[in-house]
């Protein structure tokens, strides 16, 4: 073993340490080694993931894999300490891949060229929604890998996904290329903060005690196990940087834009963060954990839309409050500083339409969750969401309107 | 004897929530710690589970009833075992059992 490779005696659970998380309360923001995080399962993210890739006319796998690899070479360094060893580096680079969990992948040899992966979320995200499609699904773990180069070594390589247990394999293999086109991190844009803590409107009341959940949510321990995957909820969860989530949504409008399908791709994407609401949530509504702390505060169908805005706060999709709602028929949420809108203003300065997608798509689904009947499929458009303000556009909080169909 | 009802749950379709026998709650899970490892709480939302390779068994603070997710490592001979600690009985409830 050369001096490269990650100590056979690095302590993981101080370099874990690194990756406390810091809970902002004020602003529901979640952040591990300083980078702003987003919680979604893994129903969500490989929904995501397909969607972009399989649109037809773009490259959605380069600009899934790009958008890891710029997100997390920022993230991987951000847990490197003055003094540490290239095999500590290593380690960080390792370690952080499971606490986020995204699994479990082996950097102890990176003069090899080939990395292997034990466990991943994506392959479960695609093995329980997507079983049909047999196909290496661990792109961002390979934009990932190609990160950890870059941040260890400042070395550029290409990495591509050569076996997945999706497809059957016994662990996922990668080819790690040397002398690949060379790369810069990109430049960190200039954080945007939310410009207002106020909604226009009363803010509704229920019976949810939200810091309770918000509170018993920071408590848990959202960070990888033994085999790097967070199971909770009746999920798998996932710390993923907001920047990433930007980069794909923006790269893949833009991408969508230019073959002409600009409305197509923001619909697809509202459908993702729909789809998300309905199973996600309804996973976690029969989770125990729901049962044990939030059942007992529902005194009528609507506390269950309160309580959903309540976890939804504590995953750090974006300080929502619920200005209106009538039961079954309409739904007025505020956010107040929503990642997606944030970010295209960092990147992208000021925009001519509503950037939130998945936040219209969540809070169709929730109502549909809630409210509608029949199967998922037939749930599905039941209610449509309307971003009517948005932070990117200039306005002081982004704001939704709920209906249905 | 310990019944089963389906329940949703992301990470696996055959997802069910076992009810034991009130009788049965205390001494069943000290059958599971036995085979599976202690069980831990989680704070806040005080949800008590066991984590294998194989199954993910939570309850809330009642230990009554134990929803089973199964996970990758799941076998049918892993799952047979596990339905003799619950005192469960495959042949009652034949239906949605592969793992």
């Amino acid at each position: 073993m050369s001096a490269a490779q990650p100590s056979p005696s690095f302590d993981p659970t101080e370099v874990r340490a690194r990756f406390a998380l810091d809970y902002i309360h004020d602003r529901h923001r979640r952040l591990i080694a300083g980078e702003e995080v987003i919680v979604h399962c893994h129903h969500y993210n490989s929904r995501i993931q397909r969607t972009v890739e399989g649109a037809a006319g773009i490259d959605g796998k380069t600009i899934f894999r790009s958008a890891a690899r710029n997100s997390f070479v920022r993230h991987i360094a951000a847990g490197f300490q003055d003094g540490d060893p290239e095999s500590t580096r290593w380690a960080v680079a390792q370690e952080l891949f499971a606490e986020l969990g995204y699994g479990t992948l082996d950097l102890s040899d990176p003069s090899s060229d080939t990395v292997r992966q034990t466990a991943g979320h994506f392959v479960e995200g695609w093995g329980a929604a997507f079983n049909d499609e047999a196909k290496p699904v661990c792109t961002l773990a390979e934009g990932y890998i190609e990160a950890a180069y870059m941040a260890v070594r400042g070395e550029s390589v290409e990495v591509r996904e050569t076996e997945c247990m999706h497809c059957g394999a016994s662990s996922c293999g990668f080819s790690v290329r040397r002398g690949a086109e060379a790369w810069s991190p990109p430049a960190i844009s200039e954080r945007i903060e939310a410009v207002s803590t106020e909604a226009d409107a009363e803010l509704a009341e229920s019976n949810i005690d939200e810091n309770a959940i918000i509170n018993a949510v920071v408590g848990l321990p959202i960070r990888g196990g033994d085999d790097g995957l967070i199971p909770a909820f009746g999920v798998y969860l996932a710390n993923t940087p907001a920047d990433f989530y930007n980069q794909v949504a923006i790269e893949f409008v833009e991408a969508m834009t230019e073959c002409g399908q600009r409305e197509i791709a923001s619909r697809l994407l509202s459908e993702a963060g729909e789809s998300c609401a309905m199973n996600t949530f309804r996973g976690i509504m029969d989770s125990a954990e729901w049962e044990g702390l939030v059942k007992p505060m529902l005194q009528n169908p609507e506390d269950t839309i309160f309580a959903l805005v309540a976890l939804s706060n504590a995953f750090g999709w974006g300080n929502w409050r619920i200005t209106e709602h009538e039961p079954g028929e309409t739904l007025e949420i505020v956010s107040f500083n929503g990642y997606e809108a944030l970010g295209f203003l960092e990147t992208r300065g000021r925009a001519s339409e509503p950037q939130c997608w998945m936040l219209q798509g969540v809070s169709a689904g929730m109502m549909a969750l809630v409210y509608g009947e029949g199967s998922f499929s037939e749930r599905f458009g039941t209610y449509l969401a309307d971003e009517h303000d948005c932070i990117a556009k200039g306005n002081s909080v982004c704001a939704f309107a709920v209906e249905e169909s | 004897m310990t019944h089963r009802e389906r329940v949703y749950a992301c990470i696996h379709p055959e997802t069910y929530k076992y009810y034991l026998p009130r009788n049965l709650v205390l001494s069943t899970w000290k059958r599971l710690e036995r085979q599976y490892g202690a069980a831990v709480t989680t704070p806040g939302f005080g949800v008590v589970e066991i984590r294998t390779p194989a199954f993910l068994l939570r309850s809330t603070r009642m230990l009554n009833p134990i929803t089973v997710i199964r996970r990758r490592a799941c076998s049918s001979e892993g799952l047979a075992s596990l339905h003799q600690l619950l005192h469960f009985d495959e042949q009652a409830y034949p239906a949605h059992d592969s793992p």
